[in-house]
């Protein structure tokens, strides 16, 4: 009996110890194999702790062992692959969401399948972290924030301080503009049309045997501008030249125009015949001396 | 001071020179050495049936309860996780504690209740046996060693139980389960769950070997010192099972 007991004892306990020890493995690894180890440095706040995923193009190939929190402003962390899974050298790790809890997984993507592998113990380059379900309910409150302010603000500016009574006081307006614009509309439609009417019933009753007459008459009044125009032209010419020759001071007229001398002396003949015509009046015997016989 | 209160402190007093008695009693081990061996028969292995229905049943209920808990859009590997974590932090070691408060602990009252009003103790004490160090020790060690053990073990099987629930009468599959039951997990969730057994463990033999050793002559007081230890250590496992998880809930966090 005795005997007994401490084998049915001693049984429970080493069945006890046995499924802590694996059960714990299998939780903890996956197995009683760990895999080989990777690392990747991700920045602080990634949300990452042990146990969570570590994905290969979406398939779960290991898991989070470990992660070292550093002062740098980076987080280590030490991955475990499973050693039937080679994670190609292009691929960069990522932090993802892993459902809505929060929670998140290592996403390894390759950019094009490779045939080198990194090598345990590798550090696999990090990629742009998807937003976690954090950051997407922080922007989902922010622009619900901004909703809420706007709606606010909306709700007193029409409702509180009359803006919708305006509103529609202006939409009123409008509608009784928009109506006076239709009548007039209608009304310089209507114009237009007479119009158009009488200037087609003008155009009808032009005698098109005039119209060439004129035009001819035109066409020949504007060829005898045309030859006028070339006689001015040349006529113009000339007087450049008489001009010119005017302003270089050769010949009498140039020398009448241009010879102060000539002035003085025409000026001086002037007050010399006043005088005499002055004097002829006050003496006209002295001048004139009429007899008979 | 009321009579009350003093009552109070006079029964932690008498309980404060019980533990100070058992103390002494390990200085006696040619005394209890050769019973904890039989006492570990009867806590812990006729135990195991009893612990190992309570566990199954806690695990299948909590993964179905889990299960249509979760409104849409919720990933269903929530269930494992859900379930891992209420079993072997609290479920296991509670609910086996409390079974075990009813099946073990009203024995050990029984039994030694039974010897006192039968004056057997003071038969071991006319044989200059020291009656706490050949009652009360094994029984102390057994329940401190098989409580853990079968604490496990209820751990393991409610968690497969509620696998094997989640798999046969939900929509999960055993990738989504086991995903959420690797989750977050520490190797330190189970020596939590191991050490609120071992404390569970202590209360159980400690308050219901003490009110054995106190109990009032005749039958009714060997039944009301039963029950009152059930009580008791009821109580007391649940009043623990809050400090512990105070203390220890931080170191938990992952």
């Amino acid at each position: 009996m005795k005997t007994r007991d401490d084998i049915l004892v001693g049984l429970l306990i080493t069945v006890a110890v046995v499924v802590t020890v694996v059960g714990s493995l299998w939780l903890a690894r996956g197995g009683l194999s760990k895999g080989y180890p990777l690392y990747a440095k991700f920045p602080w706040g990634a949300g990452l702790k042990q146990g969570q995923p570590v994905l290969l193009v979406g398939v779960n190939v290991g898991y989070v062992d470990e992660v070292d929190l550093h002062m740098d402003g980076i987080l280590v962390t030490t991955m475990r692959i499973g050693k039937n899974y080679n994670v190609p050298l292009t691929s960069k790790a990522a932090v993802i969401p892993n459902g809505i809890f929060g929670d998140m997984a290592v996403a390894l993507t390759p950019s094009r399948p490779d045939p080198h592998s990194f090598k345990p113990g590798d550090t696999v380059p990090i990629g742009p972290s998807t937003p976690g379900i954090t950051e997407l309910t922080s922007k989902a409150d922010s622009v619900m924030r901004s909703v809420n302010a706007i709606t606010l603000a909306l709700q007193q500016e029409m409702v509180a301080s009359g803006g919708i009574r305006d509103l529609r006081n202006t939409i009123g307006a409008t509608n009784h503009l928009v109506s006076e614009f239709a009548s007039i509309a209608a009304e310089q439609s209507r114009q237009l049309s007479a119009t158009m009417t009488s200037l087609r019933r003008a155009t009808g009753a032009i005698d098109p045997v005039k119209v060439d007459s004129t035009v001819s008459n035109l066409r020949t009044a504007s060829a005898n501008m045309a030859a006028m125009s070339a006689d001015l032209r040349a006529t113009s010419g000339k007087l450049d030249v008489i001009l010119a020759k005017v302003d270089s001071g050769n010949g009498t007229a140039a020398k009448l125009i241009n010879d102060p001398g000539v002035y003085n002396d025409v000026r001086l003949l002037l007050q010399r015949m006043d005088s005499l015509v002055a004097d002829i009046k006050k003496n006209p015997k002295r001048y004139i001396n009429v007899s008979v016989f | 001071m009321s009579r009350d209160a003093l009552g109070f402190f006079r029964k932690v007093g008498e309980r404060g020179y019980f533990m100070r008695d058992i103390g002494r009693a390990f200085s006696d081990p040619r005394t209890y050495g050769p019973e904890i061996v039989r006492q570990m028969r009867n806590i812990g292995v006729d135990s195991l049936p009893l612990a190992a229905i309570v566990a199954a049943f806690i695990g299948a209920v909590t993964a179905i309860q889990t299960r249509y808990q979760l409104f849409g859009g919720v990933q269903l590997s929530v269930v494992g996780l859900i379930s891992r974590q209420s079993i072997i932090l609290e479920l296991g070691p509670l609910l086996t504690g409390l079974v075990l408060t009813g099946r073990v602990g009203a024995r050990i009252t029984a039994e030694i209740g039974t010897m006192r009003v039968t004056e057997q103790i003071d038969a071991l004490e006319t044989l200059a046996y020291d009656p706490v160090a050949y009652l009360v020790v094994p029984r102390l060690i057994a329940a401190l060693v098989m409580l853990p053990v079968l604490t496990i073990l209820a751990d393991a099987i409610g968690v497969l139980t509620a696998m094997v629930t989640a798999l046969v009468a939900t929509d999960l599959t055993a990738a989504d389960f086991t995903a959420g039951l690797r989750l977050s997990f520490t190797p330190f969730q189970i020596v939590y769950s191991v050490i609120k057994a071992t404390i569970f463990g202590g209360a159980i033999a400690f308050f219901c070997s003490y009110e054995g050793y106190t109990a009032n002559v005749g039958a009714e007081g060997v039944g009301r010192s039963t029950a009152q230890a059930v009580v008791v250590t009821s109580v007391a496992i649940l009043v623990l099972d809050a400090l512990t998880a105070v203390l220890l809930a931080p170191y938990l966090q992952a």
